[in-house]
């Protein structure tokens, strides 16, 4: 056992030692908080008033409101001092309209030019029966910004044919409004206060998440078999240690530093989830903004299912992948003989989308006693929506069961194939290698 | 004999399609410094491996210092395998004292016995560095530390003066004297007869996976009695040809070009070879009834070329 531990310990220090895992532990959650914070960062820092012109060549007084909506839009709904969205000008065609159009599109993305605009917005007679308002601008390419233009104009028409027929704006609107479904999570009888939407993206999350450190740490103990075969070291450890021993040492040493980097990138998500609002202050960013982001909060529970399926799940597909290390002597036959192994990981992967829309689906219940799945599923399913315990160790029970056979016969193809130079093995040579005493 | 160091007892291995070892029976006394030779495909590797419980033999058994062989006594074995490898990026000394680990050292005294060794070899300076920054002879030296590194009572080396340049050659050579004079057993392999000649207390020797011979090399030379003719041509060395190769007078013929060793057929005297060479109009500056060589030996016994290469490293088990 003693040298069991050698062997983890090598495998550790001189992962943990290395440039790539200092770079992506840290910049793992780097990247995961300016994603996090992209949004936020972006909205507020946003500020530019944009110029618009309203060229209007309808008749009445449609242009007149919309220009005089568009200039009450303003940003930040929550601050003390409002500040206004666009700086808008208000042009009569006068039957000029093409001329004028053309003038102005002339003056549009210039830079540096303080008569410099952003876009026109068209209104014209058909405006009020057809709902078509032209917009030519710079800005046409950003949906969020088309949808709000959008938004902001609706009303605005809406509101004008209900006067040009003598209804009540007000009166139509109230009838009108849609139902709004306010969503509740319940799990173990208990409201969570959380929204669905939170618990999808958690549960998005955590898959990818498994998913990518599952490739990452799997790839590593398969890179580092093949390595120490083509190094030529494996026959001297072979004679202090059993296969089996080396096999174990490698795995527990490549998974204690997944567990590490994961434990921390998982940590960074837990701080980075509950102080959400001092983080966005600290980079200036209004705190109203972030506040409402659909970010849920990781429980301890959660992250202690996580992480005990990713431990599961990383000892069945890591000694599938030793073995799959053992039998190749070059990166470019690794490369193909992995494909079994990369597509059940994919399966799981994907199969997470089908339990997104179905948690608890029999589908999903099914999958759940699978050993190649349940890593992806039971995690997912937790983030959705909390599951018995006797379901839980179940399922772990049967990934157990699922690792026992996987290691069974990964140590046998190992043992021989960490000692094997020259061809790869065919299907009924690795058969042979299982079946040997 | 006292207990052998090592004994192996009708020791078959085969692998699929061929049998590496046959019905290989041997006893390695303590002490001393044994050779075990032959050509490339002999079987040697894979008599190693099951030595040091690489493989497993699949009929007879084998034991080492008296008990059943297993990696139980790994720690008490020294083995330097014939392909040679270290983890290049690690540091020299964290390498070593991982190696120490393995055969069951603690991290302190694997450290202290690292640094004494790296010291012994000219080494101490290279201990931070990473085993890649080190030139090929350095890296051998490594390794060889890592083969001694627990003060094994039984050093097993696979071919390991082969790829050495003449400096190291020389260094390694006499540690391996040097732990035979302290009372431990080294066993080496190697299908260089002169090098076994020069260092070997006993030998063994083995061809097709069998063994051909064993003993001390004082009673295998002896064996063979003094039926051995050294030659050196001056001229007229393709004259010659006929009468080497005359059945009646050569039983075997270790030829080196311009100098070649004869052992003389059964009945055939020194003077009838010398005659049939002069008479044929051979120049010769050296006939002299020798003490056979290994080289000799070997040939004589397994016939006149070495078996033909067998892939033995590419399917250990296939």
């Amino acid at each position: 056992m003693r040298k069991v531990l050698a062997v983890i310990r090598r495998e550790f220090v001189s992962r943990v030692r290395t440039r790539a895992f200092l770079i992506s532990t840290i910049g793992g959650p780097l990247i995961m908080g300016f994603f996090f914070m992209l949004p936020a960062i972006l909205a507020g820092r946003d500020t530019r008033v944009r110029h618009l012109v309203v060229l209007d060549a309808a008749s009445g007084e449609l242009g007149q409101r919309i220009a005089e909506r568009l200039s009450r839009e303003v940003r930040d709904t929550s601050a003390a001092v409002p500040q206004p969205r666009y700086r808008v000008e208000y042009v009569s065609a006068g039957g000029r309209t093409d001329q004028l159009r053309d003038s102005l599109v002339a003056l549009t993305g210039l830079k540096n030019r303080s008569d410099a605009l952003d876009g026109i917005v068209l209104v014209t007679d058909s405006t009020l029966e057809s709902g078509t308002v032209e917009y030519l601008g710079t800005d046409v390419g950003s949906p969020t910004d088309m949808a709000r233009l959008s938004r902001t104009l609706t009303p605005v028409v809406q509101v004008t044919r209900l006067t040009l027929h003598q209804v009540d704006p007000a009166l139509a609107f109230s009838a009108t409004r849609a139902v709004d479904l306010k969503t509740q999570r319940i799990s173990e009888g208990k409201l969570t206060g959380q929204s669905g939407e939170a618990s999808f993206l958690l549960a998005y999350i955590m898959g990818f998440l498994l998913y990518i450190a599952l490739l990452l740490y799997g790839v590593q103990v398969m890179n580092s078999v093949l390595e120490e075969k083509t190094n030529r070291i494996m026959e001297v450890l072979v004679s202090s240690l059993s296969p089996f021993e080396l096999m174990l040492g490698k795995i527990l040493g490549v998974g204690a530093v997944g567990l590490v980097q994961l434990g921390i990138w998982a940590g960074t998500a837990m701080v980075l989830t509950t102080y959400r609002v001092q983080a966005a202050a600290l980079l200036g960013v209004p705190a109203a903004s972030v506040a409402s982001l659909p970010i849920p909060a990781v429980t301890p529970a959660m992250l202690a299912v996580f992480l005990t399926f990713f431990i599961l799940g990383f000892l069945l597909y890591s000694a599938a992948y030793a073995a799959v290390g053992s039998m190749c002597n070059s990166h470019q036959e690794v490369q193909q003989a992995q494909m079994p192994i990369t597509l059940f990981i994919g399966l799981g992967f994907i199969t997470m989308f089908s339990l997104l829309g179905d948690p608890n689906g029999s589908l999903a219940q099914l999958l759940s006693y699978l050993p190649p799945f349940a890593p992806f599923v039971i995690p997912v399913r937790y983030s959705m929506n909390p599951l018995a315990l006797t379901e839980i160790l179940l399922a772990a029970l049967s990934v157990i069961a699922g690792i026992v056979i996987v290691t069974w016969i990964a140590a046998r193809i190992y043992r021989v194939g960490i000692l094997s130079y020259g061809k790869k093995p065919s299907f009924r040579e690795l058969a042979r290698w299982v079946r040997a005493a | 004999m006292p207990d052998a160091v090592i004994r192996l007892d009708h020791v078959t291995k085969r692998f699929s399609g061929h049998t590496a070892v046959n019905d290989f029976s041997l006893e390695v006394p303590g002490g001393g410094i044994f050779g075990l030779l032959g050509p490339n495909g002999a079987g040697k590797t894979t008599t190693i491996r099951m030595i040091t419980s690489i493989l497993l033999p699949d009929e007879g058994t084998i034991s080492l210092f008296g008990q059943p062989a297993g990696r139980s006594l790994s720690n008490r074995v020294g083995f330097l395998p014939e392909e040679r490898g270290l983890y290049p990026r690690m540091p020299v000394l964290e390498h070593l004292i991982f190696l120490g680990e393995t055969k069951g050292l603690s991290r302190a005294a694997a450290r202290k016995r690292a640094t004494h060794w790296l010291g012994r070899l000219g080494l101490a300076e290279w201990g931070n560095r990473k085993v890649q920054d080190l030139s090929k002879g350095m890296q051998q030296k490594v390794q060889f530390i890592g083969t001694l590194l627990h003060d094994p009572e039984l050093v097993i080396l696979d071919e390991p003066f082969s790829g050495l340049d003449p400096v190291n050659s020389q260094t390694m050579k006499q540690i391996v004297i040097d732990l035979a004079r302290d009372g431990r057993t080294v066993v080496f392999s190697t299908h260089i007869m002169e090098q076994a000649e020069r260092m070997c207390d006993r030998v063994a020797i083995i061809a097709r996976g069998e063994k051909v011979l064993d003993g001390a090399l004082a009673d295998v030379k002896r064996q063979d009695g003094k039926r051995h003719v050294a030659l050196v041509f001056t001229h007229g060395r393709d004259h010659a040809v006929p009468v080497l190769l005359d059945r009646a007078l050569v039983a075997s013929l270790s030829d080196s070009g311009a100098s070649a060793e004869v052992e003389l057929a059964a009945g055939a005297e020194p003077d009838q070879l010398l005659r049939a060479l002069v008479t044929a109009g051979v120049g010769l500056s050296r006939f002299e009834v020798v003490e056979p060589s290994l080289e000799s030996i070997f040939i004589s016994r397994v016939g006149g070329t070495a078996t033909p290469e067998e892939p033995e490293t590419e399917a250990a088990y296939a």
